[in-house]
């Protein structure tokens, strides 16, 4: 039996860097290729010796496809193509293939940063990485090659996020990357087909959570911030360059609208002008009521968020400030933090997770005295606040996928183990189906159905449409009748006078005889006419004929009559037909068997 | 080990063996591990310094129900603990040793389910072998017999953790065993060292009876590997690929005489699988051959191995001899696509690693399998041609390879590496044809185009005699390289332009005259055709493209550069275009560029002493300064960094020979260290340091350097104080101090910058005027110093006022405690938030922000 296997290198039973490999139909596919902030040595990128200890990851991969920009999903790829060394294509849709080199830029420039890095990989390999990158547009079927096709489909989440269907033959594979199946101030929606995948991988970063509206934890962003600055406090949002930044941008820019504030709002680094770019360039992704929109007012066009400028922090009033990078750990928002983080009329709000070691880890953690370089200690005073706006799909969310693409089989990924657990149970009760949850190494298998192709000859395709039949149709399969012969290894279905033709056979006629007994006290003729008469009067519309040869026949049925020796009125019908019509022929040796009415003559 | 962190250990420990969940970040326990690593290194045994850890341990092992992430933790810690004799004594007399290893233990807990548990099983063991006294333990207990098991385990990680171990315990048992039976301490250090991991090992005395139970275990491995080789049923082809994975990694390990014992052990059912032609097996088969192929006559026979494919996919007769059976299963192999590109690729990546081994060695020479790439290359694209295969089933072969592009890219790399083989370069010609063609033909993928541009190049490197190289050929590559520059996918645009780049660094000989040249000049015609091109790419919609175009663009000048070539119209337009870019773009890679540009343009130019007047240097100075002031203010620290480099070359141009001038990191240079004579070519005397440092400050490089000095980003401001220090030592050394000033270091002392309204200035003029306050508090306890001029500086600057101030350039140096910001800058935050410290802290935290969930918000990880 044909089977699929599924290996997370990563994002097996954790949220971790995601990377999840899948054989199928002969082919291996790599889905995502991830990076782990949390490491500063090569641990921070998947083991690819697992896969081959030789380094040519090329002679084992047939692609690597990556679902969306985060560095949890893509952040390994430029160490992988360039440096372990893999040449294939990597798919992934237009707007990532846009902003993952950004992202993986300003990843590495923060990393290169720090003292004592080393083995990182360099611009010109992420731009020779991105070179191997085939874009991918929503919903187009792609031959990767002469089996192996895939298709994207949207997935909310962020900008270009896509989940995508891997098919080779009749089996397949969806792998959903990171989701959302609400809409969002900027994106729509995840969206897929029936397409009923042999196993639908999905993320369960919330497989336990019936996650609060995302209004309600933007209104709270909003509160929070109104109300540090209108006690006269500034507030730093450090975020990494894009995504989740834009967002908050919005949500500020049209509460600041809305309220008539005026204490300014900056962006650090110009990743604003880079950011709308983008935005503008990929409209289509965002969602209908920005694309409405769009052509009257911009969205990304920011009235109240200006560039900031380093010597702003030291400005008297209060601010909110948008500053690089994400997890405190280096740069400006660091620079900042350091400058605000004495008065308690501050605040930072960390709109993401923050490794170990970061001071955003440590804050967060609520260490409120923090060493620095020099001997100096940092007292923390200012007010901090973790709020993830980030948008994946919460254990409804997941069901809901699941009702739409209807898969055979489900595997979690991306979520711990404990909530995973949960989740498996409900689904599994719910819709009956396997659901699999293997760790990191461990290899989920499942079993598919053997797919045997076959070819039908035209002549009989032919037939089948002049019967009525619809053209041929992939989406709505229906039964076709024929012979299956087998020649030169290959499978046909052909009429079956051309399968007599090829085989060089004669036909054989396979007749079935019954004998049925009956009371009639006539001469064998006369019984004969009776049953002719009898026939006619309860079989309408089919041709029975009286034939000189002392017979009738019914289509091809043939009746004969003849006497028992012992009693003359005890009659013997003898019935013979062919096996097409086997069904009447039943019929009229049941009919017979009952006797014929009294009153025929 | 810091008193710090051994102060905090006992606390973390309690937490770990109290805590029944995992802990939030997961990279805690895996750090804590390293540290533990870095300390055992270091030569610090872990139970004296940390006595603590025997309690945790053992307190560890006895409570099951504790996360499984803490008990694979404490597996592992206890073999590092373990490593050496006298800590493994006292594990095993305190009981602990045999717990946390037995195997059962685990299994009636219901833990051993868990893969980490396996796993921190065999990596704790792992650690462990470094002394006898473990290998004993490890024969004792009879682990060989699990180890094996697990060599098939379900979990990736347990089985290739498994196969590590396997040949980590025959290599230590090889060793024993040879030290025994050699009775030569050197051979056992000879194979201990062949091994890199047991490097250390020092076997002391060995009693024969564990000689014996040594032997009996490297028999057993090597039984296991033969028996299991050739898979009975399909369900056993994994276990076919763990032992062939193993069997890598031994040959790629052992010595004589166990690598010689292996080899004939499996040689048989090598050939067997090889026979039986698994396609899952291929490729680690294709690497055990490789591993084997390190005597002469498995590499004889690997290369025909190797080759045969590409023998019968083209039809060129590599292989003289070759067994009708093996060239008929090797069809009907190739038959198949999907195994014959992966057949094909695997003979190309290693076809060069061929032709490196001795001629006697090999079935043909080099140059026919450059032709046999060829000619595959051309089946690749469709042309039949040129192919001599004969029979029908070759050619149905080769039609599996039309068009792939997987083929294409491998075959171009092993055209690239056997560039370089002897007696190939008649091949030069033919090669220019086929990528000119392959450049030009539109069903090209762009990766494949770029695998084309990198052969290109290599050859006209390797190949530096160009006679061979007609007309044509030069007319069809400027048409294609026009044509792809406007290609409609920025990649092919990228490695077009990269290409025009790089071809201007190859030099070559040409036909006439032996003239040496660059190979654009000579396939090109230089610059009259790349420069337009390289200029239009300039104004690319894709930033990497523009970047590319500008390096391009440096590496095309370079050449006029060093002659003093003459200032043309051409020249000016490109520097403001690049001076365009440096401010206009959005994209760091082309801003930093153009930075790197003109760090070319100044270095080609040091080389000449002096240049003609109407020279293109002429333009130079000028666009430098607007280079510096630009680039100082770039939003990308690269870019700063490359303009901090830039004012680093003009420091250097200025003060090199000059007394105190160093070079580089003044810190770090030694005080006696030999100053090349080069650069006590210029002698300069004050008039000519005040001179210097006038046109430096005019041309913007005191500016840049203190902007870099309170820049946010560590490695910039790290350079700048770096630079700072040095020009402080040329100009105003601290040792002469202001009272020895002579006259001429009082002119010295007159040069001074601006100090603008601007971000950083303000930030210097902050440090200034809390300088200064000091300096007056000092003054104020009555020491006995003259203020009017140091006081001045700070005061001015401080004022701020309405007109931009100017302050000494040797006051602003003395004044900013350049020395303690080297030092800050040098450890970084980093040094304070990686540390062991740090970590112990974070973990206590952590679990005291876990255990009051109600006063803490939770922090769900997500993604970034």
């Amino acid at each position: 039996m044909p089977e699929i296997n599924v290996t997370p290198l990563g994002a097996g039973q954790d949220v971790g860097r995601s990377c999840i490999l899948v054989s199928i139909g002969g082919k291996n596919i790599m889905l995502d290729c991830g990076m782990h902030m949390g490491y500063n040595d090569d641990r921070r990128f998947p083991d690819f010796s697992y896969i081959t200890q030789n380094g040519r990851l090329t002679d084992f991969l047939d692609c690597v496809i990556i679902s969306h920009f985060h560095l949890d999903h893509c952040g390994a790829l430029p160490y992988m193509s360039e440096m372990v060394g893999y040449d294939g294509p990597i798919y992934m849709t237009h707007p990532t293939k846009a902003i993952c080199p950004i992202l993986l830029e300003d990843f590495r420039k923060i990393t290169v940063d720090k003292k004592g890095e080393t083995n990182f990989f360099t611009s010109q390999m992420i731009k020779d990485c991105m070179k191997k990158v085939v874009p991918l547009n929503l919903h187009q079927t792609v031959q990767v090659d002469d089996e192996l096709e895939i298709k994207a489909y949207y997935a909310g989440h962020v900008l270009g996020a896509a989940m995508v269907h891997i098919k080779v033959g009749s089996e397949s594979v969806v792998y959903t990357g990171d989701y959302n199946m609400t809409p969002d101030r900027h994106l729509g929606a995840a969206w897929i087909d029936k397409c009923r995948p042999d196993i639908l991988i999905s993320e369960s970063t919330y497989a336990t959570t019936i996650r609060d509206s995302k209004r309600c934890r933007e209104r709270d962003f909003l509160k929070k911030v109104h109300e540090s600055i209108e006690r006269g406090g500034k507030v730093l949002i450090p975020v990494f360059a894009l995504g989740r930044a834009q967002e908050l941008c919005i949500l500020l820019e049209t509460f600041w609208e809305r309220m008539n504030l005026k204490a300014p709002i900056y962006f650090s680094t110009g990743l604003t002008e880079k950011a709308n770019h983008y935005y503008k360039l990929f409209i289509t992704w965002t969602n209908q009521k920005i694309r409405k929109t769009f052509v009257q007012r911009n969205m990304f066009e920011f009235k109240h968020i200006k560039a900031f400028d380093r010597s702003y922090a030291d400005n008297p009033g209060p601010m909110v400030v948008f500053a690089t990078p994400g997890m405190l750990h280096a740069g400006q928002s660091l620079q900042i933090f350091k400058k605000w983080a004495g008065n308690e009329k501050n605040m930072v709000i960390m709109p993401g997770y923050c490794v170990q070691g970061t001071i955003g880890h440590k804050i967060l953690n609520g260490q409120r005295k923090l060493e620095m370089e020099g001997r100096a200690t940092l007292d923390v005073k200012l007010q901090v606040e973790y709020m993830s706006f980030s948008a994946h799909a919460d254990a409804k969310g997941i069901m809901q996928l699941i009702r739409m693409a209807e898969p055979r089989n489900m595997l979690l990924v991306h979520g711990e183990a404990v909530k995973m657990e949960f989740l498996k149970g409900k689904i599994e009760q719910e819709f009956s189906i396997d659901c699999y949850m293997p760790a990191n190494g461990e290899t989920a298998t499942i079993t598919t159905n053997p797919s045997v192709p076959v070819d039908i000859s035209l002549s009989l395709l032919k037939r089948e449409m002049a019967l009525g039949g619809s053209l041929p149709d992939p989406k709505k399969p229906r039964t076709m009748h024929g012979t299956l012969i087998m020649k030169e290894n290959s499978l046909k279905l052909v009429s079956s006078e051309q399968a007599l033709k090829e085989l060089g056979l004669n036909e054989h006629q396979l007749r079935f005889t019954c004998r049925v007994q009956l009371q009639d006290p006539h001469s064998d003729p006369d019984t004969l006419h009776r049953i002719y008469t009898h026939l006619k009067s309860v079989l309408k519309g089919y041709t029975i004929q009286h034939l000189p040869d002392g017979t009738v026949m019914v289509e091809s049925i043939v009746i004969k009559v003849s006497s028992s020796a012992e009693d003359s009125n005890a009659k013997v019908l003898l019935l013979s037909w062919s096996y097409q019509d086997e069904d009447l022929g039943s019929f009229l040796s049941t009919l017979l068997k009952k006797g014929l009415p009294s009153g025929l003559c | 080990m810091d008193r710090e962190c051994v102060s905090l250990l006992p606390r973390v420990c309690e937490v770990l063996a109290a805590s029944g969940s995992s802990l939030p970040d997961d990279t805690s326990l895996e750090k804590l591990l390293d540290w533990f690593t870095e300390v055992t290194k270091a030569g610090t045994s872990l139970l004296e310094s940390c006595p603590c850890l025997l309690e945790f341990i053992s307190s560890v092992v006895h409570n099951t129900t504790l996360d499984p992430s803490i008990l694979s933790f404490t597996l592992r810690l206890s073999g590092l603990v373990a490593v050496t004799e006298d800590a493994f004594t006292v594990l095993q007399q305190s009981s602990v040793l045999d717990l946390v290893f037995n195997l059962q233990h685990w299994q009636e807990a219901g833990l051993w389910e868990d893969p980490c548990i396996r796993i921190g099983w065999i990596q704790g063991l792992r650690t462990m072998m470094q002394h006898p006294k473990a290998l004993g333990f490890f024969v004792q207990a009879d682990f060989l017999k699990p180890l094996l098991q697990l060599q098939t385990d379900k979990s990736l990680f347990v089985a290739s953790a498994a196969n590590q171990m396997l040949a980590h315990v025959l290599l230590s048992c090889q060793s024993v065993s040879s030290v025994e039976s050699n009775g030569v301490d050197e051979e056992g250090e000879d194979v201990g060292r062949s091994s890199g991991s047991i490097a250390d090992l020092e076997y002391p005395a060995i009693t024969v009876e564990t000689n014996q139970d040594y032997a009996a275990v490297v028999t057993a491995i090597s039984e296991c590997l033969k028996k299991s080789l050739v898979p009975r049923k399909n369900s056993q082809l994994h276990q076919s690929l763990q032992i062939l994975k193993l069997l890598a990694l031994l040959l790629a390990q052992t010595r004589a005489p166990l690598w010689e014992k292996l080899l004939q052990m499996v040689a048989d059912s090598v050939y067997e699988l090889l026979a039986a032609g698994y396609s899952q097996l291929v490729l680690p088969l294709m690497d055990v051959i490789l591993a084997a192929h390190s005597d002469l006559v498995h590499t004889a026979q690997s290369a025909r191995v190797l080759l045969l494919p590409l023998d019968i996919i083209t039809g060129l007769n590599l292989l003289t001899t070759t067994a009708d059976e093996q060239q008929f299963s090797m069809v009907e192999q190739l038959k198949n696509k999907t195994s014959c590109i992966s057949m094909i690729c695997v003979c190309l990546t290693n076809t060069p690693q061929i032709t490196l081994t001795a001629a006697d060695c090999l079935p043909c020479p080099p140059v026919l399998i450059v032709t046999a790439v060829l000619s595959l290359l051309r089946l690749c694209s469709g042309d039949f041609s040129s192919s001599s295969s004969s029979s029908s089933s070759c050619r149905d072969v080769s039609r599996n390879i039309i068009g792939s592009s997987k083929v294409q890219k491998c075959a171009l790399e092993a055209l690239i590496a056997l560039s370089g083989s002897p007696g190939v370069e008649v091949k030069l010609p033919e090669v220019v044809t086929l990528l000119v063609q392959y450049l030009d033909n539109p069903h090209s993928d762009p990766t494949v185009l770029h695998k084309s541009y990198q052969a290109l190049v290599r050859w006209m490197s390797v190949c530096s005699d160009l006679s061979s190289i007609t007309d044509q050929h030069r007319q069809d590559l400027l048409q294609v390289a026009t044509k792809r520059s406007c290609d409609i996918r920025w990649e092919v645009r990228d490695s077009t332009v990269e290409f025009l780049g790089r071809l201007a660094g190859v030099s070559v000989v040409q036909t006439t005259a032996e003239e040496v040249s660059d190979a654009s000049v000579a396939l090109l015609g230089g610059c009259c055709f790349t420069t337009p091109l390289l200029r239009a790419a300039l104004q690319d919609p894709e930033s990497y493209v523009r970047a590319s175009a500008i390096s391009a663009l440096a590496q095309t000048l370079a050449a006029s550069w060093q002659q003093g070539a003459a200032l043309t119209q051409e020249h000016t337009e490109i520097v403001n275009q690049l001076l365009e870019v440096l401010s206009r773009d959005t994209e760091g890679f082309a801003r930093r560029a153009v930075v790197r540009y003109f760090i070319a343009w100044l270095s080609s130019r040091s080389s000449h002493s002096s240049p003609p007047p109407l020279a293109s240097s002429s333009l130079l100075m000028p666009s430098v300064r607007s280079v510096l002031s630009r680039g100082s203010a770039d939003l990308d620290w690269e870019v700063k960094v490359h303009t901090l480099e830039l004012a680093e070359l003009l420091l250097h141009e200025a003060f090199s020979g000059q007394r105190g001038y160093m070079k580089g990191n003044p810190t770090q240079t030694h005080p006696y260290a030999v100053i090349p004579d080069t650069l006590h070519t210029r002698t300069h005397n004050e008039e000519d340091v005040v001179g210097e440092l006038n046109s430096l400050v005019q041309w913007g490089v005191v500016s840049a350097l203190l902007s870099g000095l309170v820049d946010c980003d560590r490695p910039v401001a790290l350079r700048a104080c770096r630079l700072l220090m040095t020009l402080r030592e040329v100009v105003c050394p601290l040792s002469l101090g202001a009272l020895d000033a002579t006259a001429a270091m009082a002119m010295v002392a007159k040069v001074t910058c601006e100090l603008p309204g601007c971000g950083w200035a303000r930030e210097i003029r902050k440090m200034l005027a809390t300088k200064a306050k000091d300096a007056e508090r000092g003054c104020s306890v009555g020491e006995v110093v003259d203020c009017d001029d140091c006081g001045e500086a700070g005061q001015e600057a401080a004022s701020g006022g309405g007109q931009t101030p100017c302050v000494s350039v040797c006051e602003v140096l003395r004044s900013l405690d350049l020395d303690e910001r080297l030092d800050v800058l040098t450890r970084s935050s980093d040094h304070v938030h990686n540390s062991p410290f740090s970590l112990l802290q974070d973990i206590l935290t952590a679990s005291s922000a876990h255990s009051q969930p109600d006063t803490q918000q939770e922090v769900i990880v997500d993604c970034y």
